[in-house]
C-alpha cells in the first residue's frame, strides 16, 4: 500500500505553493472568516476532481494530455495546451513572485534571488534525482504545520469560525468576486491534473490499487484544504483584527506571530521559499512533458538535448521566461501571485468539461465511468465556475452594476 | 495523394445532390497478403446512429464534396468485419510502433493513394508537417516543405513498417507483432521503454515466449519485474524456461521470495532445477552470474564423436566455442575450442589436442574477479568449478563484463522525471 500513496498527497501538497500561500492569507487577512465556508465546499470538489483524474490514470493507464489527444482529436488538443501554457507559465510567474517575495524578507533584492533560482531549479531537475527531490521537498512541507500551531496559538474566537464555516456570505463586488475564483483556482489548479494523472499512470496502477490511490486521493485533498483553512484562519486572527493589509510578504508574516514570535519572519519566509523552489521545478518540468506527450516530441530528463529539443528547450524557455517577467518592474508581487490563481480558476471549467466528457466515454474508462451522482455534482461545479467567472467580468468591467458594489 | 485530414469533416452528398452527412472515418480492410489496407467503406455523421457506406457507392473520394451514385434509400450500409479497421477511431492520433526506426510514434497523418480506382493508406505521417497540417496550417505546411526541397518528407513512414498496438478494443489484424517478433530483441526492448506501462504490457502479451523472453534478457531487472506483472504466473513460467537461466536466476532474484518460490515451481523440472541451482549463489559471485547452459564432453570420445554430440546437446548452450571436457566424475579435465575441433581430423581423440592447462574461476569467487580473469586470459568464457574441480557452470565475456562495466546501455525503467 505504501507504494501506491504518493501522487495524491504530493500533488495536495504543491497545491499550497506559493499562489496558494499568498491567496488564503489574503482571504484571511482581508475579508475575515466570512470566507471560510467556501474552504469544505472546495475541499469536496478538490476530491472529485481529483479522483476523476485519478480515476483517469488508473483506468487508462495515460496521461491527461495523451488522452486527450487520443480521444479528442488534435484541435482540442492544440487549444487545451495553448491555454495550459498560458495559465502555467502565470503560475510559473507566480513561483518565481514567492522566491523573490520569500528573499525580500531577508532583505535580499529580487534581482539577485531570482535569477539564483532560477539557475538553481534548471540545474536541479537536469541533474538531480528526483525522487530525492520530491523527498526533500515533502519533509520540508511539514513547514505547513506551522500555520496550524499558530492559528490556535492564535486564539480565534473559535465560535465566530464555526459559524462562518457554515454561513455563506457573498456580495456582487469585484475584488470579492475575485478571490472567489481565486481560492477555488489556487485550491483546484488545472496543471495539477495533468501532473496527478502522469503520475498515476507512471506508477502503472491498476484498478485493484484504486481503492488504496482514492484513500491517497482523499487523505491529501484533506490534508491541503486543512491547511488552507489554518493559513486562512491565522491570518484572520492576526492581521484582519488588527486592519492589516497584505500588500507584501512581510506582512502575511505577520500571522506566525502567534507562534514564532519575532521569527514569524524567518519562518514564513522558508516555508513560502520552500513552496515556491519546488513548485518553480515541478511547473515547467510537467509542462514540458505534456507538450510533448500531446505533440508526440520526445520527452524525458534522461535524453540527450539533441535527442529531444523541443522538451528542453521547452523546459529552458518556462524558467526563463517566469524569472524574466518578475524581474520586470512590478508593482506588487503579491497581486502577480493572486492574479496568476485567478486565471487558474477562470480556466479551469475548460479542463473540467474535457475531463468530464473523458470519464464519461465507457470506450476509454470500461467500466470506470462516473456515476450520475459524480456527475451532476462536477457539471454542478462547471457551472458555477462559469457563472462566477461572468459575474468577475462584469463587476470589474461595470462595477455597481449587479447590486451592492 | 491525399490526406485523410483533408477529407475528414467533408460533406457527403446522395446521387441527386442533396447532402446528407460529413464525412468523419475511413473503414480499411487490413487482409494479409495486402501490405497497405484498403478503403472499402466511409462512414458518414448523419442524425441518428452513422452511416456506413461501402466505398463502391462512392463516385469520387477527393472532392470538395463526396458525391455516391446511389440515392440515400438504396444504399446498403456496409458490414465491418474482423479485417476492418476505422482509420480515424483506431489509427490517427494513436500511437504506433514504427519497425524501420525502431521506436514508438504518434500517428499525425494518413496519406491515401489511389491504384487502379482503389484507394489505399501508403503512408503514416508522424512528423510535424503532419500536425500543422491536421491544425489546418496546411499552406503553412506545403510552403515549409517547398523549402525543404524534393525529396521524400522528412517524418512520413510507408505503412508496411507499421506495426499497431495491441488496444484494449481487440482489433484482428494479421497476427498481431509478426513484423515486431522480426525485431531485434534489443531494439525491442527500446519500444518496450517508450511506451506506458499498460501499453508495455499489452504488447507484451501479444507476443510469442521466445520473443518475450529475449526481450527480458534486454532490460533492467527491475523493468523485467515491472513487465511481468500483467502476465499470468504460467506464461512467466514458461518465459522463465525459455530465458537462459542466469538470467531467469536474476529476474526471480528480484520477486518475492513466494512468487518466486511459485514461480519455480510451475517451470519444468530441468529449468527449475538449474534455476533453483543458481539463486543459491549471491549475485556477486561467480556462482550468481554463471550459466549452466553449457558443453560438456567425456574426454573419451573422437572428435566426430564429439560434433555428433553437440549436434544433439548443443542448442540450447549459451556458448559452444569452447567444449569443455570432463572425466567419469565429472571433473573438468581439459577444453578445446570450436576451431580446434573443426580443424582436427574425425578420428582423433580429443584428449590428445585439448588443453589440458584450463583458467577457472570457483563459485564464490567475486564477480570482479571473474572479469580479471576474462580480461587477462582474453577468454569468451570462463568455467566455474567447486571445490572437488567438477564443473559447475560457465561466466561468459559479456556476463563477467556487464557487472563491471555500467549497464547504461540496458534499458531502464521508464519513469517520469527520470
Amino acid at each position: 500500500m505504501l507504494a501506491v500513496i504518493g501522487p495524491g498527497i504530493i500533488t495536495a501538497n504543491v497545491d499550497n505553493d506559493a499562489g496558494g500561500i499568498t491567496t488564503y492569507s489574503v482571504a484571511g487577512a482581508h475579508y475575515g472568516y466570512t470566507l471560510l465556508w467556501m474552504l469544505p465546499l472546495v475541499a469536496l470538489a478538490l476530491i472529485i476532481v481529483q479522483e476523476m483524474s485519478a480515476r483517469l490514470g488508473v483506468a487508462t493507464g495515460k496521461g491527461l494530455a495523451d488522452l486527450i489527444r487520443e480521444s479528442m482529436g488534435i484541435r482540442i488538443t492544440a487549444i487545451i495546451i495553448g491555454l495550459m501554457l498560458i495559465a502555467n507559465l502565470a503560475n510559473t510567474v507566480s513561483e518565481f513572485a514567492g522566491v523573490a517575495a520569500s528573499m525580500e524578507i531577508f532583505g535580499v533584492s529580487k534581482y539577485v534571488s531570482v535569477p539564483l533560482a532560477a539557475v538553481g531549479v534548471w540545474l536541479l531537475i537536469l541533474k538531480a534525482n528526483y525522487k530525492s527531490v520530491e523527498r526533500v521537498f515533502l519533509l520540508a512541507s511539514a513547514l505547513y504545520l506551522a500555520y496550524v500551531a499558530s492559528g490556535i496559538l492564535a486564539n480565534p474566537p473559535w465560535e465566530e469560525v464555526g459559524r462562518a464555516a457554515v454561513t455563506p456570505s457573498f456580495h456582487f463586488e469585484a475584488g470579492y468576486v475575485a478571490i472567489f475564483v481565486t481560492v477555488i483556482g489556487t485550491t483546484i489548479a488545472p496543471w495539477m491534473q495533468f501532473y496527478q494523472q502522469a503520475s498515476i499512470a507512471d506508477k502503472g496502477l491498476k484498478a485493484a490499487d484504486y481503492a488504496y490511490e482514492r484513500l491517497d486521493v482523499i487523505v491529501g485533498s484533506l490534508f491541503a484544504v486543512l491547511v488552507a483553512a489554518f493559513i486562512t484562519i491565522a491570518c484572520a486572527a492576526t492581521l484582519h483584527t488588527n486592519g492589516v493589509r497584505i500588500e507584501t510578504a512581510k506582512d502575511a508574516a505577520l500571522a506566525l506571530r502567534p507562534l514564532a514570535g519575532s521569527y514569524a519572519s524567518t519562518l514564513f519566509a522558508l516555508g513560502l521559499l520552500n513552496a515556491s523552489i519546488f513548485s518553480a521545478a515541478i511547473l515547467p518540468l510537467s509542462t514540458a512533458y505534456v507538450v510533448c506527450e500531446a505533440f508526440g516530441w520526445e520527452s524525458g530528463v534522461s535524453r540527450s538535448w539533441k535527442e529531444a529539443p523541443v522538451f528542453f528547450g521547452l523546459y529552458t524557455a518556462f524558467i526563463m521566461l517566469g524569472a524574466a517577467i518578475i524581474l520586470l518592474p512590478i508593482k506588487s508581487l503579491i497581486q502577480a501571485m493572486l492574479a496568476s490563481q485567478t486565471l487558474n480558476g477562470v480556466l479551469l471549467p475548460v479542463i473540467l468539461v474535457v475531463m468530464l466528457r473523458l470519464v464519461n466515454d465507457r470506450r476509454v474508462m470500461g467500466r470506470f465511468t462516473n456515476g450520475r451522482v459524480a456527475n451532476v455534482v462536477s457539471y454542478g461545479i462547471v457551472a458555477i465556475l462559469i457563472a462566477l467567472t461572468g459575474i468577475l467580468l462584469v463587476t470589474s468591467v461595470a462595477p455597481g452594476v449587479l447590486g451592492n458594489g | 495523394m491525399a490526406f485523410i485530414s483533408e477529407l475528414l469533416g467533408r460533406p457527403v452528398a446522395e446521387a441527386d445532390g442533396r447532402r446528407i452527412g460529413r464525412l468523419i472515418d475511413l473503414v480499411a480492410s487490413v487482409h494479409s497478403g495486402i501490405p497497405h489496407p484498403k478503403i472499402v467503406a466511409l462512414v458518414v455523421k448523419r442524425p441518428g446512429s452513422p452511416l456506413v457506406v461501402p466505398f463502391s457507392d462512392v463516385a469520387v473520394l477527393i472532392a470538395p464534396a463526396i458525391p455516391l451514385t446511389k440515392a440515400l434509400a438504396e444504399i446498403i450500409p456496409y458490414q465491418p468485419g474482423e479485417h476492418d479497421l476505422y482509420l480515424a477511431r483506431n489509427v490517427l492520433d494513436k500511437q504506433i510502433i514504427d519497425t524501420n526506426g525502431m521506436r514508438v510514434v504518434r500517428v499525425n497523418d494518413l496519406e491515401l493513394a489511389r491504384v487502379n480506382g482503389w484507394f489505399y493508406v501508403a503512408n503514416v505521417d508522424i512528423g510535424t508537417l503532419g500536425l500543422l497540417r491536421r491544425l489546418g496550417l496546411a499552406r503553412l505546411a506545403r510552403r515549409v516543405a517547398g523549402h525543404a526541397g524534393r525529396g521524400p518528407l522528412p517524418g512520413v513512414i510507408p505503412w508496411d513498417a507499421v506495426e499497431l498496438l495491441p488496444g484494449d478494443e481487440v482489433m484482428h489484424l494479421r497476427v498481431p507483432g509478426d513484423k515486431i517478433a522480426e525485431l531485434h530483441a534489443a531494439d525491442l526492448a527500446e519500444i518496450l521503454s517508450d511506451l506506458s506501462r499498460s501499453e508495455s504490457g499489452r504488447l507484451l502479451e501479444s507476443l510469442d515466449v521466445k520473443t518475450v523472453a529475449d526481450t527480458l534478457e534486454e532490460v533492467e531487472p527491475d523493468f523485467q519485474v515491472s513487465l511481468i506483472q500483467s502476465m499470468s504466473d504460467g506464461k512467466v513460467a514458461d518465459v522463465l524456461e525459455e530465458m537462459a537461466p542466469d538470467e531467469a536466476a536474476d529476474l526471480l532474484a528480484q520477486l518475492p521470495e513466494d512468487r518466486s518460490k511459485e514461480l519455480v515451481e510451475l517451470m519444468e523440472r530441468e529449468e527449475a532445477e538449474n534455476v533453483r541451482r543458481l539463486l543459491a549463489y549471491r549475485e556477486d559471485t561467480a556462482g550468481g552470474i554463471m550459466t549452466t547452459d553449457f558443453v560438456a564432453v567425456h574426454a573419451s570420445l573422437t572428435a566426430e564423436q564429439t560434433i555428433r554430440t553437440l549436434r544433439e546437446i548443443a542448442h540450447e548452450a549459451e556458448t559452444i566455442f569452447y567444449v569443455y571436457v570432463t572425466d567419469d566424475d565429472n571433473r573438468l579435465v581439459g577444453f578445446f575450442s570450436l576451431r580446434e575441433l573443426i580443424l582436427a581430423q574425425p578420428e582423433t581423440p580429443i584428449a590428445e589436442f585439448m588443453e589440458r592447462r584450463v583458467v577457472t574461476v570457483r563459485l564464490l569467487d567475486p564477480q570482479e574477479k571473474v572479469a580479471q580473469v576474462v580480461a587477462k586470459y582474453n577468454l569468451l568464457a570462463v568455467p566455474v568449478v567447486d571445490d572437488r574441480g567438477w564443473l559447475q557452470g560457465i561466466v561468459t565475456a559479456d556476463d563477467a563484463l556487464d557487472k563491471i562495466i555500467p549497464t547504461a546501455w540496458k534499458k531502464r525503467l521508464p519513469r517520469l522525471y527520470h
